[in-house]
């Protein structure tokens, strides 16, 4: 094996990973890309469309088109940039868009590709006879990566702070924006995408007061560490919305965040440089073509040269300077290919272009590669004079470095409020009109020298400190020196023929080329947005880092028009491809949101009962031991509670306390039917109305005493309506002297149900509650005491039975109910329950469900009492009362036996299409022996007849007639037994 | 940046709070008050609740095209105890 690169992010340690099913070694601390470099792979996929071979162009987010699937099932990330893909021991990538292998692509060699994908290929061709027919296909064609089937990552940690000043980037200029903040007091959080601080610095030989780049920063370090700022590598400010910056770490190893940090800075200083661009030129794709910048950041950082013999292809002096350090690092340069015409030099370039030549390099001003050579891998440059693009020759070289200039990374800086502003001198476009608390700064904010990126930073530092109260007189800017000015000249694309523009490629991961804009252009779409919703320049895991400007550019150039009238798309958030996991964090499965239970849970679930999520709450749905499934075991614990009795778990009912000398007056403009007309130690079934005069609730209030009420309401809506309650409690309402108490937690509720429970109760609850039993009717509760606790006993029912609520203290509910399941009484679930108020015509959320009025509901003889209530003015609504409004009626099947299901549509019959309502509830009645249900249907049907239940997709028509909503014990004798 | 400040909590997490409605601001009739609203693009008078807080309920008025807070005080009519 070979001697250990040398690179400031390598190790001597080797690791091993598999890249489609072969083994290589790399070094910790080697991404995926420089690993493969290193080991000689050029080929890392293929593009979406053409299917071209494509290698690593990149060394950072921008990455088009080496894209991996990273892991083995089911703990695979799709679409990884490998310039992004940090390697640890024995990771597992695989190339995407190719079958069955990389270079024997199928739908390559058929040449399927180029000939057919131009722009609005998809919308032109495959819209007959419909898009259905092709999806498959075009599914298997095209696309990234494959999602995976499920997420097995870990989840990161999530942490929430705070700071007075976020630095994101920690090249020169965020180094020195955040020593500076931190110098004038402020609390500061340097955030650097890299492992490794410095940016620029990296490669720039750069001194920086009077010391090396190397020095420079890591005293800035040592001074950030000193004055308590926090500094995270490997951190990246992915998004950030109404001042809440989200962070994204990612350490080696599979991709996706380790941490989440959801920060929320006074200040934030955007310093997150600026990305490279590409020239657009014939076959400017070919593995062996790169951006100059990368080629400096591979052999720094990695000690990975990615060329033996290279031209150099540029429109500014930085070129020079770079060729001089690739030479210096072993690199031939053939030549460099300048687009400028000669004499533009600076002295610095100057002398570096004259010790090349002396090597041997061809410097060539007014120039362009007209096109790359080499199918496989770069064979060679075309090369042309711009003022002679026909007279071409051919430099042989194995890589084609390529600088277009850079466009500041101001994805950050655009997000809530801002704008941008196009520099002539860079071609690129800058941040601008910032809210007061942002700053841009560095290369981000257009400066491209060292000495007014440090300038920049500093000050940005300043006024971020300052924003966030630190005002300090720390402002000094640092001396340095570094790469000269670039002296840019924007170049967009090279010379080509009309026949050559599509394989001048500006978004290679899209196959968008210049022809394509050509198209879309001609075909009418204008606009940036939509160039890049026709051709989807832009689309894709890099988000336009790549080619947005370039395309956006060349549109300009097509559209004879200056680049600010064209503009570019819109930047949106994540900065960079995050994992699904990484956002949903550890909300997942059990952790999707807490659980609510009551004080008798954990009897439930030892008792074998299958709990069910209503809300927040669990409940028991039914009980194992009653049935294999809810439909069997309901039906025996429903037809119990007739035969014998049961109790169920009422615990979750919400409960809230309105008391005050107002509370009657209150109540009563938020209820259909007055509250202050209760008498004391009497309940009433009550419901409430929206503004709008729909039903929003229902429930009992008891009046506990005259300035004292205890309201129930449903369990899923108990927030809802507290936040309704104290609504109108501080608006409309807001002199009234009363409070508001949710008290829903402080009471257990059992209720008991059935024949048998007044007698169970007496005996177990003792001679002073037995006498109080025997005299409380329908709707009269008591109060009192049972083992030194509070109880109060409600006579009521939601079953249809003899039934008391037992409100009791949570010390005492399960004490409670053990021994009324030691005096025989069984337990029913939610199943039961349903069985049994549907029995009853009684009312749950599939009735009440925001779009019923009380008319709907036939609680006609609610509103005829008059309470002029909230919403009861809109109940007058001339709509409300047209014969189509719906209207609850009863369902049984005509045959006696045929079973329906809630949700199936109810039309006059078999043959009319129109509906005429829904069944609402249905269950099977273990009382009547056949299957029940409620509607809700057109005010014209509902007076009887028959009606057809068409339920084509679960196989359920059939033929029921129209009956009242009660179905059992229409007198309610049982009940008031 | 833009939290939003309770007048009991002080500056709090916009995830705190939660909309409620528009208030009405056009019309007397029961209709009008319910349905009929102004819809400025640059103000809005609006009714929020401090739900995962203090639990107030808050009288805010917004610029929806900014997002800037322009008026945030107790919903209670001023002067009512
Ligand atoms: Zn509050």
């Amino acid at each position: 094996m070979n001697a250990p690169r040398q690179g400031a992010r390598l190790s001597a340690t080797p690791l091993r990973f598999r890249f489609d099913g072969r083994v290589y070694t790399g070094q910790v601390g080697d991404t995926a890309a420089s690993a493969l470099l290193a080991a000689g792979v050029r080929a890392m996929g293929r593009s979406v469309k053409c299917r071209r071979l494509r290698g690593v162009m990149t060394a950072g987010p921008e990455e088009p088109n080496a894209l991996f699937t990273v892991g083995t099932a089911p703990a695979v990330v799709p679409n990884v940039p490998a310039t992004q893909l940090k390697l640890t021991d024995g990771m597992v990538l695989e190339t995407q868009n190719r079958w069955p292998t990389l270079r024997f692509d199928l739908t390559s060699v058929l040449q399927l590709g180029s000939a057919y994908f131009g722009a609005g290929f998809y919308y032109k061709t495959f819209l007959l006879p419909k898009w259905h027919f092709w999806e498959g296909m075009i599914r298997r064609l095209a696309g990234l990566g494959k999602a995976p089937g499920r997420c097995d990552l870990p989840a990161p940690s999530l942490e929430h702070s705070h700071c007075d000043v976020l630095v994101a980037g920690a090249g020169p200029a965020g180094l020195a924006a955040a020593l500076a903040a931190a110098r004038n007091g402020a609390r500061v959080v340097l955030a650097e995408r890299e492992p490794l601080v410095g940016g620029e610095l990296e490669f720039e030989q750069a001194q920086i007061q009077g010391r090396t780049s190397a020095a420079w920063t890591a005293a800035a370090l040592l001074e950030l560490a000193r004055l308590g700022a926090r500094v995270l590598t490997d951190t990246t400010l992915v998004a950030g919305s109404t001042g809440e910056m989200v962070l994204h770490t990612e350490p080696a190893g599979m991709p996706g965040a380790a941490r989440v940090i959801k920060l929320r800075p006074r200040a934030l200083v955007v310093a997150t440089g600026a990305v490279e661009r590409m020239i657009a030129f014939v076959d400017n794709d070919r593995p062996g073509v790169f951006l100059l910048g990368a080629a400096e950041r591979y052999w720094v950082r990695y000690g990975v040269a990615v060329a033996r013999r290279a031209v150099l292809f540029a429109n500014h002096d930085r070129v020079y300077v770079a060729a001089g350090r690739l030479a210096a690092a072993g690199i031939t340069i053939a030549a460099i290919v300048d687009t400028r015409a000669s004499g533009a030099l600076s002295a610095e370039a100057q002398r570096v272009a004259t010790a090349l030549m002396a090597m041997g390099t061809e410097c060539l001003a007014g120039s362009a590669i007209l096109a790359a050579q080499g199918r496989v891998r770069v064979t060679g440059a075309t090369v042309a004079s711009l003022s002679a693009p026909g007279a071409r020759r051919v430099i042989a070289c194995d890589a084609l470095l390529v600088s277009g200039g850079w466009g500041p990374a101001i994805h950050a800086a655009l997000q809530e409020g801002g704008s941008k502003r196009y520099a002539d001198a860079l071609g690129a476009f800058v941040a601008t009109d910032a809210p007061d608390w942002r700053a841009t700064a560095g290369s981000a904010d257009g400066a491209m020298e060292l000495a007014g990126v440090l300038h920049s930073g500093v000050a940005a530092g300043v006024a971020a400190a300052a924003h966030a109260g630190h005002r300090g007189a720390m402002a000094a800017t640092p001396a340095a020196s570094g790469d000269p000015a670039p002296q840019l000249q924007p170049f967009w694309r090279s010379p080509a023929d009309e026949t050559e523009e599509k394989r001048q490629f500006v978004d290679p991961q899209n196959d968008v080329s210049v022809a394509d804009l050509r198209t879309t252009l001609a075909e009418g779409f204008i606009d940036i947005e939509h160039v890049k919703r026709y051709t989807a320049l832009g689309f894709g895991t890099d988000q336009a880092k790549f080619g947005g400007q370039l395309g956006a550019a060349i549109v300009a150039q097509l559209r004879n028009e200056p680049v600010p009238a064209v503009g570019t798309t819109k930047l949106r958030p994540p900065f960079h491809p995050v994992t699904v996991r990484s956002i949903i964090g550890h909300r997942s499965g059990a952790r999707l949101r807490p659980a609510r239970v009551t004080p008798l849970h954990e009897w439930h679930v030892a008792q074998g009962a299958v709990m069910e999520a209503m809300g927040l709450w669990m409940r028991p749905r039914y009980y194992r031991a009653n049935g294999n499934n809810a439909t069997d075991a309901g039906i025996v614990e429903a037809g119990r509670v007739r035969t014998k009795g049961g109790i169920v778990d009422g615990s979750t009912l919400g409960k809230i306390e309105v008391v005050g000398p107002d509370a009657a007056a209150f109540l009563d403009q938020l209820y259909l039917t007055k509250a202050s007309t209760i008498k004391v130690g009497r309940s009433k079934y009550m419901v409430n109305l929206r503004e709008d005069g729909m039903v929003l609730d229902d429930g009992i209030v008891l009046r506990l005493s005259a300035e004292r009420f205890l309201l129930t309401v449903s369990t899923g809506h108990t927030e809802h309506m507290v936040s309704h309650f104290e609504h109108y409690r501080e608006t409309e309402w807001a002199s009234s002297a009363l409070t508001l108490t949710d008290v829903t937690d402080a009471w257990a509720v059992i209720v008991v149900a059935g024949p048998e429970c007044r007698a169970v109760l007496a005996s177990l609850l003792g001679n002073a509650w037995a006498e109080t039993l025997a005299r409380l009717r329908h709707m009269d509760f008591a109060t009192g005491q049972h083992e030194e606790h509070d109880l109060t006993v409600l006579r009521a029912s939601f079953s249809g039975e003899l039934a008391f609520e037992l409100h009791c203290r949570p010390a005492i509910a399960m004490a409670l109910w053990a021994s009324l399941v030691g005096a025989g009484l069984a337990p029913y679930g939610l199943e039961a329950l349903d069985i049994l108020r549907l029995e009853k015509g009684y009312l749950v959320s599939s009735e009440l469900n925001g779009q019923t009025t009380p008319y709907d509901l036939c609680m006609d003889g609610m509103v005829a009492l008059g309470n002029p209530c909230v919403g009861r003015d809109l109940l007058d609504r001339p709509a409300f009362h047209e014969p189509h409004r719906p209207r609850l009626v009863g369902l049984r099947a005509t045959d006696g036996h045929s079973p329906f299901l809630g949700g199936a549509q109810l039309t006059e019959d078999a043959v009319t299409a129109v509906p005429a309502g829904y069944v609402t509830s249905s269950a099977y009645s273990p009382a009547l022996g056949e299957w029940i249900g409620l509607a809700l249907v057109s005010r014209e049907v509902a007076e009887g007849g028959v009606l057809y239940v068409r339920d084509p997709l679960r196989g359920g028509d059939t033929t029921v007639k129209v009956v009242s909503p009660v179905h059992y014990d229409p007198k309610s004798d049982r009940m008031k037994s | 940046m833009s939290r939003l400040i309770c007048p009991f909590c002080g500056p709090r997490e916009l995830r705190e709070f939660e909309f409620h409605k528009t208030l009405p601001n056009a019309g007397d009739t029961p209709f009008e008050r319910v349905y009929l609203r102004v819809d400025s693009l640059t103000h809005s008078v609006e009714h929020w609740q401090h739900i995962q807080g203090c639990r107030a309920w808050l009288h805010v008025e917004r610029n929806p095209s900014t997002g800037a807070v322009l008026v945030m005080r107790l919903a209670t009519a001023p002067g009512v105890a």
